[in-house]
């Protein structure tokens, strides 16, 4: 079949131009129509066990490792994002259902033994999901880095925040006797034996927990843990204050102005200063004002959970 | 004019079998049989996923393989054979050629691909996976109709360029292929009217093959609806369509002394 060059042209064109508008319709639809991945798709089980890779990776354990290891705190900052219209306890984040932290870090810890900001974050996260899986996971640290002190201190740690003080002074005492050890650990030990539950002890394991953190998200949970450890000591001074105020006005008060000369006069244990910002309210350790509560005659000081950056229980 | 493409098809087939093209078939099936054997192991209990993975997406990648590298020597071969002229002196147009040569290719590709889907099903059934062992072939007829898009690329770019630019830019398509849609997306959340518009074109020109992409679906047991199968067909079909209307013309003036 014989087509003159211009009518080859045309042809040609006319081709061109219905394609591309089929195309262009074709394809937004079948955009809109292909099957989604479901929501709970980041939630599949791992394909590969971490323990089996080993030797099977040309040597790119410590790579995958990595992977793994970054994997976990996407796998949990998504879990935030999309939990974000909802407010999730620090303590307890089992509504996140963050299933699959603790084989991810199980992974890169199995294919790096020597990946200290696993046990790190593995001590100060999981014991919100699975007590159990956080002594797992440092146990597991401190079996194939049995010289390395702060191993000792994750578990202690661990231990100390599902209260079991015993088991959390004798870790302590071990890790106190590794070579190179900081004074804090012996410190912990005694403590632990008879001032566990108190304010001042809480506060000096977080400390270390925050200097010690080599990552920045444990560093970021030991620093909101801090804020917490002053609102719980502010907010022991903040009701007395309100409680004497009410005895002298037979009320309770209903902004911070009036209490203000009262707070005054009181001194925080730790010798730190309560806060006002510049309209006179009393601010909370992260900047966010306080909020005075009336409940049934019950004066009371709470954190604004919109505004405050500080954990609430 | 049908007789004459049917039998230039029909030679290109024979030719690619003749040329071991089929030979990718055994490193496949070797690489399937290590999977559904050597991985149960290594897998958490997930053999089956990891088998539809591995299987889907080697057979993606040999099929690309294949497509760009004898799509993009179906014609240089033959002028440099000389052949050409042999089959040119016959009452044989070159329109006809390019869509013979093009669908013998793309039945080159449909027995590899029905091999290769048959490797995968039955290391699927090896692993106890035997809904699985169905349900994939909705993927692989997925894969097949992509395949068969990049074999109208590669026949293209080989119309005015030599094999290895060729084999280079049919490559570039079908990576931009994969990555347009998620350009525009990209596109779309950086405000930006330019980016937008230049994105947009590519989105609508250049193939778009993340509507072929079903691998992570099919692992999951999932199936492409029949209406979902018979859009892509379509897109496959009518792309094809603007791909060898394009190729002919370039080779109607191609001079071939």
């Amino acid at each position: 079949m014989k087509i003159s060059r211009s009518n080859e042209f045309l042809v040609l064109a006319a081709i061109l131009l219905a394609g591309f508008l089929s195309v262009y319709a074709l394809s937004d639809r079948l955009a809109e129509a292909k099957p989604q991945l479901p929501e709970t798709y980041e939630d599949e089980d791992l394909s590969l066990q971490g323990e089996k890779l080993k030797g099977f990776a040309f040597g790119f354990e410590g790579l995958i490792a990595d992977w793994y290891w970054m994997r976990s705190l996407q796998y949990i900052g998504e879990k935030f994002i999309k939990a974000s219209d909802r407010t999730i306890s620090l303590d307890d984040l089992k509504p996140l259902n963050p299933r699959l932290l603790y084989p991810l870090l199980d992974n890169a810890s199995t294919l790096d033994p020597q990946f200290m900001a696993v046990y790190a974050y593995g001590a100060t996260v999981l014991p919100a999901i699975d007590a159990e899986e956080a002594i797992a996971i440092a146990k597991k640290g401190i079996e194939n880095n049995p010289d390395e002190w702060r191993l000792y201190h994750y578990l202690g740690f661990i231990y100390w925040r599902l209260e079991r003080y015993e088991e959390a002074a004798e870790t302590y005492e071990k890790g106190s006797k590794v070579e190179g050890a900081a004074p804090f650990m012996t410190l912990m030990a005694a403590r632990m034996r008879g001032d566990a539950g108190s304010l001042d002890t809480a506060r000096a394991i977080y400390r270390q927990v925050y200097e010690e953190a080599r990552d920045s998200q444990t560093k970021e949970n030991a620093r909101l843990r801090l804020l917490q450890m002053d609102f719980f000591e502010e907010s022991e001074v903040i009701r007395r204050a309100l409680e004497e105020f009410k005895e002298r006005n037979g009320r309770c008060a209903v902004k911070w102005q009036e209490v203000t000369p009262l707070l005054a006069s009181k001194s925080l244990p730790s010798g730190r200063d309560l806060r006002v910002d510049p309209d006179g309210n009393l601010v909370d350790p992260s900047d966010a004002p306080y909020l005075l509560t009336d409940s049934e005659g019950r004066c009371d000081v709470t954190l604004d959970r919109d505004k405050t950056k500080i954990p609430i229980k | 004019m049908l007789r004459n493409i049917f039998a230039i098809a029909r030679n290109t087939f024979r030719e690619a079998v003749r040329d071991r093209v089929l030979y990718n078939l055994v490193v496949f099936v070797l690489l399937i049989i290590g999977c559904a054997v050597f991985l149960g192991d290594l897998t958490a209990g997930n053999e089956d996923r990891t088998v539809t993975n591995i299987g889907l997406s080697a057979m993606l990648l040999f099929g690309v393989f294949l497509a760009i590298f004898v799509g993009v020597s179906l014609v240089s071969k033959e002028i440099e054979k000389r052949t050409l002229y042999t089959i040119f002196s016959k009452p044989i147009g070159r329109g006809e050629f390019i869509v013979g040569k093009y669908l013998g290719l793309c039945l080159t590709l449909l027995i590899n691909v029905a091999i290769m889907g048959a490797g995968i099903s039955a290391a699927l059934v090896y692993v106890g996976a035997s809904s699985l062992a169905v349900s994939v072939w909705g993927a692989i007829l997925l894969i097949y109709l992509e395949l068969t898009i990049v074999t109208g690329v590669a026949i293209l770019f080989s119309s005015f360029s030599t094999p290895a630019l060729s084999a280079l830019l049919a490559f570039l398509v079908w990576v931009i292929g994969h990555f347009s849609s998620s350009l525009r997306d990209l596109a779309e959340g950086l405000g930006s009217d330019a980016a937008r518009w230049v994105f947009g074109f590519i989105y609508y020109v250049f193939p778009n093959l993340s509507h072929y992409e079903f691998v992570t679906l099919a692992a999951r047991g999932e199936v492409p609806p029949a209406s979902y199968i018979g859009g892509a067909a379509l897109y496959a079909i009518v792309f094809n369509a603007i791909l060898l209307a394009i190729t002919i013309v370039i080779f109607r003036r191609r001079n071939l002394k």
